[in-house]
């Protein structure tokens, strides 16, 4: 009983944070046709911002959290201008794409090797207190992490429902020609996801690694996991994306509380092998065309 | 107000339009009648600017917009209803209609052009919040309508309203083309057979293998039996 607790709370726990990775890859992938592989060190950007702003210049919290994830999209929005832009419409999109993110990680990575060194940093305690359930450890810090995350995925699905921009977002992933047919200018509309992309990215990378710890490479696993939840969710769709979030979340926490953390990836890549093989093409099994 | 003088276009290598000249005026209805693949889709596209036509130019109001996005050519007025309908198969009728007054002018006017595409076709009022991709083939085509008229057009260019529809339909969809252009809009419309348009066009252009063989008004043209047999089969 215990057990099972521990596992809906750390899975929730993480649905959240991989729900608000996913969702930024998902949203690329839709519109721009792209596996942004420096999705990661998006993440990072945020991450350590949030560390440099809380630990080293002691602003406050919300300023800190509001200017990482600005960081985070502003890095987002460089990325596209200097890097995407010049690679959309040539031939080899592909390959030039993935190559070019793959660049973009390792000089992201790179820089907070630089700047930050090797060692281990640790996000202060925001909110002091925990409490137990049975035996389990609840912290509000976790609380409050869980809380922001669903916030920010209600946020997004409210924004991708109802605003002009978020409906154009949608229309660019589903058809096109007809989404410039009803004047959507495609450059911006592209800006603009990667922005919100990146912006999430850097979000879950302040809510997670204030949990966790935060080095130059703690950005590449939260990006597999999120690879892995837009691929079970069906690349490109919205609604598939949560679900998969949370799937995924509780799957991870079930493995590592019943069989150990050390399981926790091997059994996430075997479950992807099964699950493509079942269902190709995601949870929600859309074709090709039929996403977001 | 829409003037095309000696536009070419192609995709690729292989020229599709060569030397195209057409005028369209205001509250005008013209047609453009020719068999498929004689590059009727290629010219609403060049104008649209979804392909960029190789040589020739493209006036409104006599301001250039050769070679603009096609946003641009949105915003100066003209809107193109594709063949094939093009929707957003995963978005509802609503989200769909919204998408057509995605710019910024046409969305705080939203809710007026919705009741009047409502009004226009009461069958997408009932089905507001069904998917796209779940509609019929005339539903589909009364929802890229629809679409179209969300925005603020000046000019509608509309490709082959009639293509895989059912007779009974199709009638539906040229009675609700005839009401737009009742309204003063101006139109541009493809189609590949004379009697649909019978009553609609004021002017109609023959176009034959990526050239505009003959102009003139409604009543020569489609009066002509052994004329139109003769190029459209």
């Amino acid at each position: 009983m215990e057990q099972l607790f521990q596992t809906i709370y750390s899975g929730i726990l993480y649905g959240s944070v991989y729900g608000l990775m996913a969702l930024g890859l998902t949203l690329i992938w839709g519109s721009l046709r792209m596996l942004n592989l420096a999705h990661g060190s998006l993440y990072l950007v945020g991450g350590y911002l949030a560390w440099t702003i809380i630990d080293q210049l002691h602003l406050p919290l919300v300023l800190a959290f509001l200017l990482a994830v600005a960081g985070a999209a502003l890095v987002g929005l460089i990325m596209q201008v200097v890097l995407i832009n010049p690679l959309l419409g040539k031939p080899g999109w592909d390959n030039a794409s993935l190559i070019a993110t793959v660049g973009a990680s390792i000089v992201l990575e790179s820089a907070a090797l630089l700047i930050y060194g090797p060692q281990v940093k640790q996000m202060p305690t925001v909110v002091e207190g925990q409490f137990k359930i049975g035996t389990v450890l609840i912290s509000n810090q976790a609380l409050l992490v869980i809380a922001t995350a669903v916030l920010f995925l209600i946020l997004m699905s409210l924004f991708l429902r109802i605003s002009r921009h978020g409906l154009a977002i949608r229309a660019i992933s589903q058809d096109m020609d007809a989404a410039r047919l009803a004047g959507v200018p495609a450059r911006t509309a592209f800006l603009i996801v990667m922005c919100i992309s990146a912006a999430l990215a850097g979000l879950a990378g302040v809510l997670l690694s204030s949990i966790f710890y935060l080095a130059p490479t703690s950005g590449f696993v939260p990006m597999v996991k999120a690879l892995v939840v837009t691929i079970f969710g069906g690349l490109g769709s919205v609604k598939g994306t949560i679900w998969a979030a949370y799937t995924i979340g509780l799957l991870e926490a079930a493995l590592q509380v019943y069989l150990g953390a050390s399981w926790a990836l091997p059994g996430l890549f075997l479950f992807m092998i099964v699950m493509l093989t079942v269902r190709p093409n995601g949870l929600f099994g859309l074709g090709e065309a039929r996403r977001l | 107000m829409l003037q095309v003088h000696d536009l070419q276009a192609g995709y690729g290598g292989s020229q599709v339009l060569h030397s195209i000249s057409l005028h369209v005026e205001d509250g005008e209805a013209v047609v453009i009648l020719g068999p498929n693949g004689h590059g009727k889709t290629t010219l609403l596209r060049a104008i649209s600017g979804l392909i960029h036509p190789t040589a020739g130019r493209v006036e409104l109001n006599g301001r250039a917009i050769t070679r603009l996005e096609p946003e641009a050519i949105v915003a100066a007025g003209i809107i193109h209803i594709p063949q094939g309908d093009l929707l957003f198969p995963e978005m509802t009728v609503m989200e769909n209609l919204l998408m057509g007054a995605y710019r910024s002018a046409a969305w705080r006017e939203r809710n007026n052009k919705l009741a009047q595409v409502f009004r226009l076709f009461p069958r997408l009022a009932e089905r507001k919040n069904q998917l796209a991709r779940s509609l019929s083939g005339g539903e589909r085509r009364m929802l890229a309508l629809g679409r179209g008229l969300m925005g603020e057009a000046r000019l509608l260019m509309i490709d082959e309203p009639s293509l895989g529809l059912a007779p009974l339909v199709i009638e539906q969809v040229y009675e609700t083309i005839h009401e737009i252009k009742r309204t003063g809009m101006a139109l541009l419309l493809m189609d590949e057979n004379a009697n649909h348009i019978t009553g609609l066009a004021d002017r109609v252009y023959l176009l034959e293998a990526g050239v505009l063989v003959r102009e003139g008004t409604a009543d020569e043209l489609l009066g002509d039996a052994a004329l139109l047999s003769a190029y459209l089969g």
